[in-house]
């Protein structure tokens, strides 16, 4: 069963987050608890793979606004990362962005497990 | 607005477009509280759901990178179509340069992502969408729906500002249709309709190369603020052609124009107006033109006339009318003798001061208002009569005037006959003066009521006798007891032929009728010499007497009186 406790443990800014969802605690946690299954991060490794990097940073961006918006501090901080390199189109290596990205995803997976 | 929707059910309703759902679900839960809330994912979907229901949302949100189409397509989409035009737009975007690009586009207001506090998005809602609300009422106020002109008030108000700084000479114009109201309802309302639309066409079209704006004032009634122009009259015919164009005849519409060349800055902008409207009224009968200017000393004069005809109750009430008598002297025995008086009115304003009765008394004709004059100096004068009969033994019949008025009114024998009873008078001591006029009036009502009068006893004098048109006609049909000869004849007798080949023919006229002839006017001897020479009777004017206050005219009496007695 998540809690708002477990989410501030994981680095959520709750109260923000919280603040956000007008203090509706269920609306937060069920749009937190749907962050894993978004599309953006699987287009934007996709899209990195194929340095495609205009699809890239839109993607990048997307969850970035998404991430921001719920206050999942760590998760928005790393893709803030991503995102301002893309918007330059840097051609580096992502792998380890993503990886840590990816991570703190699954780790957020399994706090809904 | 809030007002109106304090205690109803009705909530505005916003389009969030955001292609994250999460997103989509905040914006949702803030703004549900205070408004319906209807979502699309992308720009194709967001326009898709604003033509759906045109002018049925009071704001949208919009995302800007979205796929399938982006949010900047939609403000360009929005801004471009009139039907999705009055919607305000917030664009939420976490890239400060998109904001510029935004602006550009037509956003009207930015939410930064990641968003801010709840209560700071929903008051920038909150006034946007007011913000809207009121700038769509002054959209709407601001024109008239039919023609597209500026509406009255607005007119008025732009005219204001931009007098604040404008240097241009203007001129205020006021176009009307005659007798609009029938074309309505001949015609009907859509005809009158496609009319009015023409003309402010046309109106609009003069207005392109010329400095000035114009407003649909009422009805038929346009206002044109216009950079002043030598001559209006180009501007007019091309006016009148085109409208000449239109399915009814031409004859059936016409266009009246009044022009206020003289703007006093002085006067408000109303009163600018106002005095162009008093031009173009005055075309409501002259058939001549079309085109009129406002004429200040006109309007002075109208004012100047308002004022009497407001004044002349209390004046009546207040004694400000007094009644000046001047003799009439018979000359034709050893010495000229006092005969009788007339009566003539006199008015003292009491602000005004004296005012000449060429001033009023046409006025009065005109509008019925001399009856009341009238009988207040049959009043006066019968009075008089009785007053100097009891104190110097001897009557001064005084002749009155009886307009054209007073002949239709039904009581007039009895109005008469009671004021001589009130005076013990009989109807040999009040004369009474008809026009000619009166008869071209209304032949048979005159000749009724001369004849009633005339059983009864009153002389009928034919006052102004030759100046008129009908006056042979009218001689054989009413009977008449003297003949005033028109003063114009006596003036002229002696400086031209003409004037006294008529006072010669008048002459023979009384001849013919048997009665005797009163010449006005009289100042010299030497038209009193001629005058009694020709055989006239009696003479009135300054030759004897100029016009003299009742006490004045007394001291005539006396001396006559005192004449009487030494004589007999």
């Amino acid at each position: 069963m998540i809690t708002l406790e477990a989410l501030k443990q994981f680095g959520a800014d709750t109260d923000k987050g919280l603040a956000m969802c007008m203090g509706n605690e269920a609306l937060y946690l069920r749009l937190v608890g749907s962050v894993p299954n978004e599309a953006g991060f699987e287009k934007l490794a996709q899209s990195i793979g194929s340095k495609d990097y205009d699809a890239a940073f839109d993607a990048a961006h997307a969850l970035k606004g998404v991430l921001g918006n719920l206050s999942l501090t760590p998760m928005f901080e790393k893709a803030s990362e991503i995102t301002d390199l893309l918007r330059s189109r840097t051609d580096t290596d992502y792998s380890s962005l993503l990886s840590q990205l990816s991570d703190m995803r699954d780790e957020l997976a399994k706090l809904y497990e | 607005m809030e007002k109106i929707l304090r205690n109803s059910n009705v909530r505005r309703r916003i389009l969030v477009v955001d292609d994250e759902m999460i997103n989509r679900e905040i914006l949702g839960n803030m703004l549900s509280h205070d408004y319906d809330v209807v979502y699309a994912e992308n720009g194709q979907q967001a326009i898709d759901t604003l033509r759906k229901e045109p002018g049925a949302f009071s704001l949208m949100l919009l995302d800007l990178l979205m796929p399938v189409l982006g949010g900047q397509k939609v403000l360009e989409a929005c801004r471009s179509d009139a039907d999705l035009a009055g919607i305000p737009i917030i664009v939420m975007t976490q890239e400060e340069e998109a904001e510029v690009a935004s602006i550009r586009a037509g956003a009207d207001d930015f939410i930064k992502k990641p968003y801010n506090m709840p209560e700071v998005i929903l008051a920038r809602c909150e006034r946007i969408i007011d913000l809207y609300e009121k700038k769509n009422l002054i959209d709407s106020a601001e024109t008239d729906p039919l023609t597209g002109l500026y509406s009255n008030d607005f007119f008025f108000e732009y005219i204001r500002q931009l007098e604040q700084f404008n240097d241009t000479k203007m001129d205020a114009i006021v176009m009307d249709i005659e007798h609009f109201h029938l074309i309505n309802e001949i015609y009907g309302r859509s005809e009158g309709d496609r009319i009015l639309k023409k003309l402010a066409a046309l109106i609009t079209r003069e207005l392109e190369d010329n400095f000035g704006f114009a407003c649909r004032a009422s009805a038929d009634t346009f206002y044109i603020y216009h950079a002043q122009m030598d001559d209006y009259q180009k501007l007019v015919d091309r006016i009148v052609g085109e409208m000449g164009g239109l399915s009814l005849s031409p004859a059936h519409i016409r266009i009246r124009i009044g022009v206020n060349h003289e703007i006093d800055k002085n006067d408000t902008c109303e009163q600018w107006f106002d005095h162009a409207k008093l031009a173009c009224n005055s075309l409501r009968r002259d058939y001549t033109g079309q085109l009129a200017y406002y004429d200040s000393k006109l309007h002075d004069r109208q004012l100047y006339h308002a004022r009497l005809i407001q004044d002349i109750d209390s004046s009546l009430e207040n004694g400000d009318f007094v009644v000046f008598y001047q003799p009439k002297y018979g000359i034709q025995g050893d010495r000229p003798v006092l005969r009788s008086a007339e009566a003539l009115i006199r008015w003292r304003h009491p602000s005004l001061g004296m005012i000449s009765p060429g001033d009023f008394i046409p006025l009065f004709e005109g509008n019925g208002l001399v009856q009341k004059l009238d009988r207040f100096v049959w009043e006066q004068a019968a009075s008089r009569v009785a007053e100097w009969r009891r104190s110097y033994g001897i009557t001064v019949p005084v002749s009155v005037n009886v307009s054209r008025i007073d002949i239709y009114d039904p009581d007039i024998e009895d109005r008469l006959l009671g004021i001589l009873k009130k005076n013990s008078l009989s109807t040999a001591d009040l004369f009474l003066e008809i026009t000619e006029s009166a008869y071209s009036d209304n032949a048979s009502r005159l000749i009724e009521v001369v004849n009633d009068l005339r059983r009864d006893g009153f002389r009928i004098e034919m006052d102004d006798f030759g100046s008129g048109y009908s006056s042979l006609n009218m001689l054989t049909t009413i009977p008449i007891d003297v003949l005033k000869m028109d003063m114009q004849f006596v003036r002229y007798m002696l400086k031209d032929e003409k004037s006294l080949k008529l006072c010669e023919l008048v002459m023979d006229i009384s001849r013919f009728l048997n009665v005797p002839v009163v010449a006005e006017g009289v100042e010299e001897q030497a038209q009193y010499d001629k005058l009694r020479e020709m055989g006239c009777e009696i003479i009135q004017g300054y030759y004897f007497s100029k016009p003299l206050p009742a006490e004045e005219f007394a001291a005539l009496i006396e001396k006559e009186a005192a004449l009487c007695s030494k004589n007999s």
